[in-house]
């Protein structure tokens, strides 16, 4: 358990290290107090980024990095949402001139009627529904990212 | 001369960052493309790649043009660099 003192920042070890391990030594070695101390190393990392203006900024710069890429995965799946429930064939996401992605169907039951009509709609629906779960999924996974600072602040 | 190559190498790092988080939103759009069953096929530069069965010919296919390429990486960038120089303007020292 002492191991995981090792992932607390060096100024940090420098001042309580020792009496940590006295603590850590009087306590079992249980997993829930190895889990305190990695959410402990995260807070203690968190305070000494805080106090650095560049390593806070470069902190930021990641943050806003991941925000990015969920923001990105959040349009791609609502394209595709917004293309299985429209007419239009293919259905094209572009601004003025420029072309971003287009999305083409199968026309494997266009000569099959009715039944092939059917069978298409009934696929459709479940791949709705299964992207919108994945929407869902990745709001809550961007709400938990963007919150996450001052969750970590918290834990002060 | 210490101060430049502490720049270029907050450049590199910073570059390094994007593509990290290209090469994630590409394995995201993977899985997201397996899971709704779809094709996926992506232009970068004069090559492209198609993701996908070899024998999903009844699956619908999605194609992201090089714009798209192009204007995620600048998305991605962007985003960092403005949150960065937010952080950075805004900075104090706790109390």
């Amino acid at each position: 358990m002492k191991g995981l003192l090792r992932l607390y920042p060096r100024s940090w070890r420098e001042r309580y290290g020792r009496e940590m391990e006295v603590l850590l030594e009087q306590m079992p070695g249980e997993l829930g107090v190895g889990l305190d101390l990695v959410v402990g190393a995260a807070a203690a990392y968190a305070v000494v980024i805080r106090g650095n203006r560049i390593l806070s900024a470069a902190g930021a710069y990641l943050h806003g990095v991941c925000v990015a890429v969920l923001l990105q995965a959040i349009a791609f799946v609502t394209f595709i949402l917004y293309a299985q429930g429209s007419a239009a064939s293919p259905a094209v996401a572009e601004l003025g001139p420029i072309r971003f992605a287009v999305f083409t169907r199968p026309h494997l039951f266009g000569g099959l009627g009715a039944l092939g009509s059917a069978v298409w709609t009934r696929t459709a629906a479940i791949e709705w529904l299964l992207g919108a779960a994945v929407l869902a999924m990745l709001i809550a996974a961007l709400a938990l990212v963007l919150a996450s600072p001052r969750l970590l602040k918290s834990l002060r | 001369m210490r101060r430049q190559s502490a720049a270029v190498s907050l450049v590199l790092l910073a570059l390094l960052a994007i593509v990290i988080a290209q090469a994630s939103l590409v394995a995201l759009l993977f899985v997201f493309s397996l899971v709704l069953t779809l094709r996926l096929g992506i232009e970068i530069g004069g090559g492209a790649m198609l993701m996908g069965s070899q024998l999903g010919y009844g699956q619908p296919q999605v194609t992201l043009f090089n714009a798209a390429t192009v204007a995620s990486a600048v998305f991605t960038g962007g985003c960092g660099a403005v949150a960065a120089a937010r952080r950075f303007n805004r900075w104090r020292p706790d109390r």
